[in-house]
């Protein structure tokens, strides 16, 4: 009698917490879309007015350096280098690391750009595995280039931290070697930089959309398409509700968590003296900004970091559950390693906003997120077993997380069309409004399952790589 | 029914709630539907109706006014009857095709010279079009304002100071930025006199549009900036106008920048010292040298670049003894530049060192000595 108290107490409590945590967890997502809301709205009513072709011919815009860590990335290496080499900006660099393919991605480089071996005065202000050699065009085409050729160091991070270490200016735009940039990407992230009144933007951020069923034409999309395969599909509308939603609403209240490792630019001086990127972490870019954060409260550096809605950066979704589960490993492991590195700033005053604000949302509603669901479910099952589920209460809840999620991923694609109309036909933006009706079903419980494998893997320590994403290359636009 | 409500009414407070945002979401759900499906409507509308009405507006200048042949005439533009009547098309009556109308004048008159451009002008003057702008000049929204400012401004429209004056200090930053521009065009007295009671710091975005306003407007009368850099308290204009020194080679203001190596402010005084150099003032080398100790590093390394800028050849001791001395890489990297610059004077000396210098201070001389790499 006493013992089915007890249990009975336990599960009260454990109600009682879930419904706690979900009711904060929604009222923060309908403030997310507020937020989101306001500044989708006034940024696209500022950019009328901003002109990009003043900057563009003008002597006073700031140098950037635009890095990408490349490898064995042979296939796809030299269209993409083209397509970098055609950005819209008066005054930037390129360059290209070479992380110690194992194909013949440098000497296809050295041979299409006409490079040669440079006597380069390499200050390791980070450190990095070994730089073998420093490569520049003899070509004038390409004096923007430079390539790093370097010992892989088995990670993003360590490629990157070399081309931080050889930039020539004060901002540095990382991007992956395989993702297509809008044309004025340049541009566009600087503009923050550039207008902003009182704090220093440390780093500004774009929203990534999928590839896989976009058009290009010599590394330049031409026809944005939503992604034919449901595993795409479902990652586009994940990337709309996160960067358009999340990061937009966010950037309001100057509490964005992170800048996208597939684009984000960023203040060289801050990123160097906070280390740079760690090469040992899973989630390097979300690493680096919380960093940032921390260096600049330390050194009362009154920072922002801003988000801009418009659609920059084209990246390949994988399409296989294997290829998707090793991404998605990969991350939830990477946020485990950086909330445990970075504890003492958990509502902690000192670091403000990134303290009491970001850090305790990422804990509670990412980190723990997944967690939480999947004991709800065991609940679920054993409450079921012993006959304990009051079947209406339980549908009627259901239903209502259900379309309370729905609502919240429409509600990102309506901020979202109503201010950029990426897709031509409306049966493409038809094709994806149905989407969010199956990801509760189809999809969220593979985020779940993954986020926590990735757990499990940061707590047993297993060994593992940032392996090749197996590509599968971009639809050429046809011919007219 | 009844039973329906009879069984909300007595349902635990968590089922309720839950019943009512299963309302809200359902309705808002529907609602972000229709309203994607009403602004992709719209937008079509819009460009539909645009698509069809630039051919006909294009057609019209094109007849009337650009290949108009009794329009070339040397008459003053603005004693000219232009064929107004034939603009006067009932869908003018639109607010949306005036502004389409506006946008093609303001397109066209960009894009042409001379006294075309003039007759542009009348027309926008002649169909009242002038109206419509400073009527949204009144507006209370400040994106209706600045569009105003744009429209007068491209029509070189004169705007009282009075009524410019107070937005170039607006708490909005586009019309703020907007009003700058346009007082510096429409000015006639005195374009510059904003600078005067610019309160808010100049953006270096606001810097940039301002740098080509100025250095495209023609007729444009360029003061002297170092009005400004001696007595304004705004450093941020004192930093504009400094790299406004540099681009009209305004030796006139050089007095006023050496004075500005004594302000307490670190990267104004970088600033003045990166002036100096372009200007190439030989004069000041003397001075950079002996504040050289006392600054912090990124003036150091300004007077460094500016030693080599000016390149007399007066200071490669100098700079040879902070290339070898020197515990900061970008300190040596920067003296060996210059160095280099000054190779005309030191041509045994930079031989010299590449022979005897450490092996990371020779990889820094054949950097900076190799042509490809720029920085």
């Amino acid at each position: 009698m006493e013992s089915t108290s007890i249990w009975d107490g336990l599960a009260r409590i454990y109600e009682n917490t879930v419904f706690v945590y979900g009711s904060v967890l929604l009222v923060t997502y309908a403030l997310l879309a507020v937020f989101s809301m306001i500044s989708v709205r006034t940024y696209a009513k500022k950019d009328n007015f901003n002109q990009d072709i003043t900057l563009l011919g003008s002597p006073l815009a700031p140098g950037i350096t635009v890095l990408a860590p490349a490898f064995n990335e042979g296939m796809t290496i030299i269209s993409n280098v083209r397509s970098l080499l055609t950005l819209n900006y008066p005054k930037f660099e390129i360059i290209i690391v070479n992380d110690g393919s194992t194909d013949n991605s440098l000497q296809q480089m050295i041979n299409e750009f006409d490079l040669i071996k440079v006597d380069f005065a390499y200050n390791a202000k980070i450190q990095t595995q070994p730089v073998r050699g420093i490569y520049k065009s003899t070509n004038q085409a390409y004096a923007k280039l430079m390539v790093i050729d370097k010992v892989n160091g088995k990670s993003k991070a360590d490629a990157s931290n070399a081309a931080i270490n050889a930039a020539a200016y004060n901002y540095f735009v990382c991007t992956d070697v395989d993702c297509i940039l809008d044309k004025n990407t340049l541009l566009e992230l600087i503009k923050p930089v550039m207008q902003e009144e009182n704090k220093r933007v440390i780093a500004t951020g774009a929203t990534l959309r999928i590839a896989n069923s976009c058009e290009f034409d010599e590394g330049v999309m031409t026809r944005m398409r939503p992604p034919k395969e449901l595993l795409a599909r479902f990652q586009e509308v994940e990337y709309i509700r996160a960067f358009v939603l999340g990061k937009m609403g966010w950037s309001l209240l100057n509490c964005v968590p992170n800048v996208s490792g597939g684009l984000g630019l960023f203040d060289k001086e801050v990123a160097i003296r906070s280390g740079g990127y760690d090469h040992s972490s899973f989630g390097e870019d979300m690493e680096l900004m919380t960093r940032m954060c921390r260096y600049s409260y330390d050194n009362k550096i009154d920072y922002a970091i801003r988000y801009i809605p418009k659609t920059l950066c084209w990246t390949e979704a994988p399409v296989t559950i294997k290829v998707f589960n090793r991404q998605r490993t990969r991350w939830s492991r990477g946020l485990a390693q950086l909330m445990t590195a970075h504890f003492s700033m958990f509502m902690n005053p000192r670091y403000g906003r990134m303290g009491l604000i970001i850090f305790p949302y990422n804990f509670f509603f990412e980190l723990l997120a997944p967690i939480i669901e999947f004991t709800g479910i065991i609940y679920y099952i054993v409450m079921t077993c012993l006959g304990l589920i009051n079947w209406p209460t339980a549908i009627i809840l259901l239903f209502f997380v259900y379309t309370y999620s729905v609502m919240i991923t429409t509600l990102a694609i309506l901020w979202d069309q109503l201010t950029f109309r990426y897709y031509k036909t409306w049966r493409e933006v038809a094709y994806l409004c149905m989407t969010p009706f199956m990801e509760f079903f189809l999809y969220h419980p593979l985020i779940v399952i993954f986020a926590l494998r990735g757990y499990f893997y940061f707590l047993t320590g297993k060994k593992s790589t940032w392996g090749n994403m197996q590509r599968r290359g971009f639809k050429t636009a046809a011919a007219k | 029914m009844e039973f329906s409500f009879y069984e909300f009414r007595y349902a635990p407070l968590s089922i309720q709630i839950a019943f009512i945002f299963i309302v809200v979401a359902i309705t808002c759900t529907i609602l972000a539907y229709l309203s994607i499906l009403r602004g992709r409507y719209k937008a079509y509308r819009r460009e539909k109706k645009l698509a069809s009405l630039h051919p006909v507006i294009d057609n019209l200048l094109m007849e009337h006014i650009l290949l108009n042949d009794e329009l070339a005439s040397d008459t003053p533009a603005e004693q000219v009857q232009l064929p107004v009547e034939v603009f006067r098309l009932p869908v003018f009556e639109h607010r949306w095709a005036r502004e389409a109308l506006i946008d093609r004048l303001i397109h066209y008159r960009n894009n042409v010279r001379g006294s075309m451009g003039e007759q542009l002008r009348n027309l926008y003057i002649q169909l009242n079009l002038d109206k419509d702008s400073l009527k949204k000049m009144k507006s209370h929204k400040w994106d209706k304002k600045v569009q105003a400012l744009a429209e007068l401004t491209n029509m070189n429209m004169s705007i009282a100071d009075v009524t410019i004056l107070p937005l170039t200090n607006s708490n909005n930053r586009e019309l703020r930025a907007a009003a700058r521009h346009a007082y510096i065009k429409l000015s006639k007295n005195e374009p510059f006199k904003f600078f005067d009671v610019v309160t808010e710091p100049l953006l270096l975005w606001d810097q940039v549009e301002l740098f080509k306003i100025i250095s495209t407007t023609e007729h444009i009368a360029i003061p002297n900036f170092a009005q400004w850099i001696t007595y304004s308290s705004n450093k941020t204009i004192v930093s504009f106008c400094l790299k406004l020194v540099v681009h009209y080679n305004q030796l006139s203001a050089v007095h006023a920048v050496i004075k500005l190596l004594d302000t307490k402010d670190h990267y104004l005084r970088a600033d003045a010292i990166n002036c100096l150099g372009k200007l190439k003032i030989e004069e000041v080398q003397e001075k950079l040298i002996h504040m050289y100790d006392s600054q912090p590093l990124n003036c150091r390394l300004e007077i460094l670049k500016a030693l080599g800028r000016i390149s007399s050849g007066k200071h490669v001791g100098f700079l040879r003894q902070e290339f070898l001395h020197s515990t900061d890489f970008e300190v040596r990297k920067h003296a060996a530049k210059s160095l280099i610059r000054n190779a005309w004077a030191a041509k045994g000396l930079i031989q010299e060192l590449i022979d005897t210098a450490t092996l990371e201070n020779k990889l820094i001389l054949k950097h900076c000595m190799n042509p490809l790499i720029k920085f």
